[in-house]
């Protein structure tokens, strides 16, 4: 027999002598579940394999001559034989340039990754579950919606719960304090509350009919606590005197013309979503990025704060 | 040819080069020229906002927030739209940051405003509960350097044709200048000009006195450049 052969059943039997002590060794043994039964088998395949792959090379590296013409050149000696490509080979690379033409024109194009793409898929499916589910929602539903839109966007400046964190913006547990009417009743506003352009005039342009002369200071502050008040106590008459033309005799404001003063509307809320605020507290910035039903969420929690 | 090629290893060594070169070329070079142009809409820092970008830096604000927006629904819902390359153009360096310990500020000017950066920074834990950030009262008494803002805008006009002075498209088909002054005087007046809008805002009434008496604290410059991140 060829020493070669003895060489490798001595090692296909030490390997397979290793393979058996430690599956036999580790818990479960021989004895264990499947996956110990298939990683014998693995291994045993696997030696197999290897001994008789090396032996088949070591034996054509033992007998194999070479044959054929030699190119003329050499590079230090070496030199190449002008033998024809092996088939298999060939084939093999024209499949891959077919295969390169392939994937440079269509394979890549058409597949590649792209995390724009991802994202704008992502955005896509969001939008659509966001419309199956949400879109519809009212009542208490549409309420726990702006509150926990609320969280997330607003609390930063009005605080958890709403009030404004001392005078640092506005106290939504309320309509109106008396110094943001009084600042209003002062300098006019034009906040775009109602999607119009109306403007409230300044003091200069505010006349109290019951006395036919511009608003002074006395009525501003009694007209002022009378707002914030909820509409009662003393300044009923400066109100019905000046302000009642437009935001009504109840303060419940009129379309197109004046926002209402006794409470939220989710219309009010919206259109300071959009277009942000500036006034006594400071700057409320524009939170256009909220999509049109948590506008609307967010109008209904804080209608719902100050009921 | 191959076989002219294989006897001549350096020629050989040329071609691969000339060969990989071009794929690099092709590939990169017109996306990387793309990209890497202002987006519609970016500006210039105005002297003030870069006075305000050096604070910003002086302070390691970069240390906990980040100035890059990922391409992440969640991402997108908190901070605005994912960043573009082109919007780092006037940015030297830019300030992307690699760790979030407080949130990206790169689009903060949209949703915060100058009174809400005011309170923050004085003690952020009033406005923010729970918030680990320090307060930044110092701010409010320093001086912002606007000599050296100027400096910088100087040096980026020149050397990488930053347009100052020159309209700048925006997104809404209109143009807009951000101007640098001819001297460092007129970059002075310009920095307080553009602070005194910014006090008007504040509720300081040391900032105020000391815009009104011509100095521009810290903290002015810090909430220009803070609402220029859009």
């Amino acid at each position: 027999m060829n020493k070669l052969y003895l060489w490798g059943i001595i090692i296909t039997a030490l390997m397979l002598l290793f393979t058996y002590m430690s599956v036999a060794g580790s818990e479960g043994g021989l004895n264990g579940d499947i996956v110990n039964m298939l990683a014998v088998a693995g291994a045993v395949a696997l030696v197999i394999i290897t001994v008789f792959v090396v032996i088949k090379y070591v034996r054509q590296m033992q007998t194999d001559t070479a044959d054929g013409k030699l190119a003329d050149e050499q590079w230090d000696g070496i030199g190449e034989y002008l033998n024809e490509v092996p088939k298999g080979w060939a084939i093999m690379f024209l499949l891959t340039i077919v295969w390169g033409m392939w994937y440079f024109t269509v394979g890549y194009p058409v597949n590649a990754y792209s995390q724009i793409g991802e994202y704008n898929e992502d955005v896509a499916a969001h939008d659509e579950k966001f419309e199956a589910e949400y879109a519809s929602i009212t009542g208490d539903r549409l309420i726990e919606m702006g509150e926990s839109v609320f969280l997330a966007e607003c609390k930063v400046c009005h605080g958890i719960n709403a009030d404004g964190i001392d005078g640092k913006s506005a106290n939504l547990n309320q309509r109106l304090e008396a110094k943001v009417v009084k600042y209003v009743v002062e300098n006019g506003s034009n906040n775009q509350l109602l999607g119009t352009e109306m403007p409230m005039p300044d003091r200069n342009g505010l006349f109290n009919s019951n006395t036919g002369a511009l608003i002074t200071d006395a009525e501003i502050d009694a007209v002022a606590a009378y707002v914030a008040n909820g509409m009662s106590g003393a300044g009923a008459d400066v109100f019905a005197g000046t302000c009642a033309a437009c935001h009504g005799a109840d303060g419940k404001g009129m379309d197109f013309v004046a926002p209402n003063l006794v409470n939220f509307t989710p219309e009010l809320v919206t259109n300071v979503l959009n277009h942000g605020k500036k006034g006594v507290m400071g700057q409320m910035p524009s939170f256009d990025r909220l999509n049109a039903k948590q506008k609307e969420a967010v109008g209904a929690y804080i209608a719902d704060l100050s009921k | 040819m191959f076989h002219w090629l294989e006897k001549h290893p350096f020629f050989f060594a040329v071609g691969v080069f000339v060969v990989i070169a071009f794929a690099g070329l092709i590939e990169i070079l017109p996306n990387f020229a793309q990209a890497s142009r202002p987006v519609i809409g970016t500006t210039p820092y105005s002297t003030l906002e870069l006075a305000g970008r050096h604070v910003y830096i002086k302070n390691s604000c970069n240390a906990c927030h980040s100035q890059l927006i990922r391409p992440f629904k969640s991402e997108t819902d908190r901070y605005g739209h994912y960043s573009l390359s082109g919007e780092y153009a006037y940015d030297r360096p830019f300030l992307w940051g690699s760790k979030r310990t407080g949130p990206d500020l790169m689009r903060v000017g949209n949703y915060r405003t100058t009174d809400w950066h005011e309170n923050h920074m004085k003690n952020p834990s009033a406005v923010v509960p729970g918030s680990i950030m320090p307060g930044y009262p110092w701010l409010f008494t320093n001086k912002a350097d606007v000599d050296t803002a100027y400096a910088e805008q100087l040096t980026v006009a020149q050397f990488f044709s930053v347009p100052y002075n020159k309209p700048v498209p925006m997104k809404d088909g209109s143009t807009k200048t951000v101007k640098m002054g001819n001297s460092v005087a007129e970059a002075n007046a310009l920095a307080l000009a553009e602070a005194k809008v910014i006090a008007a805002d504040m509720k300081d009434q040391d900032v105020k006195d000391a815009v009104a008496r011509g100095e521009i604290p810290e903290i002015v410059a810090l909430i220009a450049y803070m609402n220029s991140l859009k």
